[in-house]
């Protein structure tokens, strides 16, 4: 569904991207994991159109789109969260939420002006929707608030709920469980559960193994950009290299797992 | 006194034009433009030229409009390629190139000396109920630009515009065009400032490049400021209020007794201490502008 092909990308002498290939099928959800400074990031950018590769490819459903802008990305469905999701200080949560959906009528200043009440009807059903996800996100009673007030967690969340509501056909999103609490984590591994069973297929920047390992399919280590791994999520421990680069020295218990048991990931030593 | 309170009234109203224009572009979309002026000056040197060859004004006026809706959509685009700081200080650069032309093509602009005798409207009446007259003209056109401004911001448009305006990757990342909106609301505000001045030279019946000066834009930072940057309504209440000052400053070489030649800069210094009052005690004006309430009705 979305493919990289040797991508690169260099900041001044660094090369935060060093021939950078990955494929996320339709319906998976694939973890991208990797020490700080790797490049992760900066490959979300690049997918997600923010970042002009200096070399190499990215193709979402067939068609190469690295060198479209960011929006007409997302208009095809393939839509991403930031690491810092800063939300504005002079909006609401439901304002967010609602810039976050196709509102084709409101969306276009001439009809904002002169046919309000079909601009209306379209508002309402979404502002219905974005309460929905709003209450999911336990964010709810929050609504009237300001969204930049919002602690970072709760940022993360909204900006979540913001991209969902334009239903997209594949989310990228960077370390969405940064700053929010375990419970939260949990229902949040649900919730994107569900949002992939209803056809939403995702790529996750994650520290959190025990999160990886409880919803990914398969996961891509990267290391000083480039891809040094690709795997399940059980198969992370017994790889010596991403042991070394990432995950530090793990828990022996995790090491000896049997492969294909259902037993706690490894844990990283941080 | 009347007279004076009616004059004070017209002109305010017609700054309260320009204010709201204004309030669209910083308020609404955070685009500083220095350059507001360059708009307004669009709109009444179509009218003075358009009027001095002979044509009928509502001619005039639409050629402002467009000129000043094609210039505004252009100077929106050069948002693409500058950062916010670098397309401010370039909005004032256009307006003083524009002003420097005004001054200099005498076959067109008629050079330092301006355009006069620009017909003006209701002269079948006597001064004061032109006045009047000139008063519920400009409050109408006030009320319209203020209309749309609402319907503008009052819809998804409107929050594609403060979302640009605090945080345009999260706006690019929901699927929203940056650039197209900075366009857009280019396009729409503009012509509002080109109105401002096609209404402001019949009133006055002239168009020189003394009206050009950065100061008119300076001024109507300052009802902004003082109203409430991104308030509508503030942006109005803070035209009013600074024209009011600003006029009856006026007296104040009478009444102290100050020679002529200074009474002009005095005037600029109380506008320029009312812009610093705010932006240090009270930054978010008058009537600061507030969380949008959606419930399921609206
Ligand atoms: N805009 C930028 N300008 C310069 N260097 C950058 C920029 N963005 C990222 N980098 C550098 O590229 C490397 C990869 O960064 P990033 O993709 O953010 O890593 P990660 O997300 O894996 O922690 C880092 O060394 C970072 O300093
Ligand atoms: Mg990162």
């Amino acid at each position: 569904m979305l493919a990289a092909e040797g991508v690169r990308k260099h900041f001044g002498g660094l090369a935060a991207l060093d021939g950078v290939s990955l494929e996320i099928r339709e319906g998976e959800i694939v973890a991208l994991v990797g020490p700080n400074g790797s490049g992760k990031s900066t490959l979300l950018n690049v997918l997600s159109g923010f970042l002009e590769p200096d070399g190499g490819s990215v193709t979402y459903e067939g068609r190469p789109i690295h060198r479209l802008e960011p929006w007409d990305v997302s208009q095809l469905g393939l839509r991403r969260t930031f690491q810092l999701a800063a939300q504005p200080t002079r909006m609401s949560l439901l304002e967010v939420m609602l810039a976050g959906a196709r509102l084709p009528e409101g969306s276009s200043a001439w009809r904002s002006v002169f046919r309000a009440r079909r601009v209306r009807a379209e508002q309402r059903a979404a502002v219905e929707r974005a309460r929905g996800l709003l209450e999911e996100l336990s964010l709810l009673p929050l609504e009237h608030h300001a969204a930049g007030m919002l602690s970072g967690g709760q940022q993360k969340l909204l900006s979540l709920g913001a991209a969902l509501m334009g239903d997209p056909r594949m989310l990228l999103l960077d370390e969405p469980t940064a700053g929010v609490n375990p419970t939260l984590r949990r229902t949040l591994a649900e919730r994107l559960r569900t949002i992939r069973a209803r056809g939403t297929t995702l790529l996750i920047v994650e520290h959190d193994m025990n999160f990886v390992a409880e919803l990914c399919d398969r996961v891509y280590v990267l290391d000083k950009g480039r891809v040094i791994a690709e795997c399940a999520p059980s198969e992370l421990a017994e790889d010596e290299r991403v042991v070394e680069a990432y995950l530090g020295s793990v828990r022996p218990t995790a090491a000896r797992r049997a492969p294909g048991a259902t037993a706690p990931p490894p844990e990283v030593r941080t | 006194m009347l007279d004076f309170l009616l004059g004070v009234a017209v002109v305010a109203a017609i700054y309260g034009i320009l204010a709201i224009s204004l309030n669209l572009q910083a308020g609404a979309t955070g685009l500083l433009n220095f350059g507001l002026v360059g708009f307004f000056g669009i709109g009444a040197y179509a009218t003075g030229i358009s009027t001095m060859h002979g044509a009928p004004w509502p001619l005039g006026m639409a050629i402002g409009l467009v000129l000043a809706a094609a210039a505004g959509a252009a100077v929106g685009r050069l948002g693409r390629t500058l950062a916010a700081e670098y397309w401010a200080i370039a909005t004032l650069a256009l307006a003083e190139l524009l002003r420097l032309v005004a001054l200099n093509t005498d076959s067109l602009t008629r050079g330092p000396q301006g355009i006069s005798a620009v017909p003006g409207f209701f002269s079948g009446l006597g001064p004061q109920s032109r006045d009047l007259a000139w008063l519920g003209l400009a409050a109408l056109v006030l009320a319209l630009c203020w209309w749309v401004s609402q319907r503008v911001t009052g819809a998804q448009f409107g929050r594609v515009l403060r979302l640009v305006r605090e945080q345009p990757d999260l706006a690019a990342s929901l699927g929203h065009d940056v650039v197209g909106a900075k366009v857009r609301v280019m396009a729409i505000s503009a012509p509002m400032a080109a109105l401002a001045g096609s209404l402001y030279t019949h009133y006055i019946s002239f168009i020189g490049p003394g009206q050009l000066e950065p100061f008119a834009t300076f001024l109507v930072w300052t009802m902004v400021v003082v109203g409430g940057l991104g308030n509508a309504f503030g942006v109005i209440a803070g035209a009013a209020i600074v024209q009011l000052l600003f006029d009856v400053t006026r007296f104040i070489d009478d009444v102290f007794d100050i020679p002529s030649e200074n009474a002009g800069g005095l005037r600029i210094l109380v506008v320029g201490a009312a812009l610093l009052g705010f932006l240090y005690f009270r930054s978010g004006g008058l009537v600061p502008e507030r969380l949008r309430r959606i419930d399921a009705r609206s």
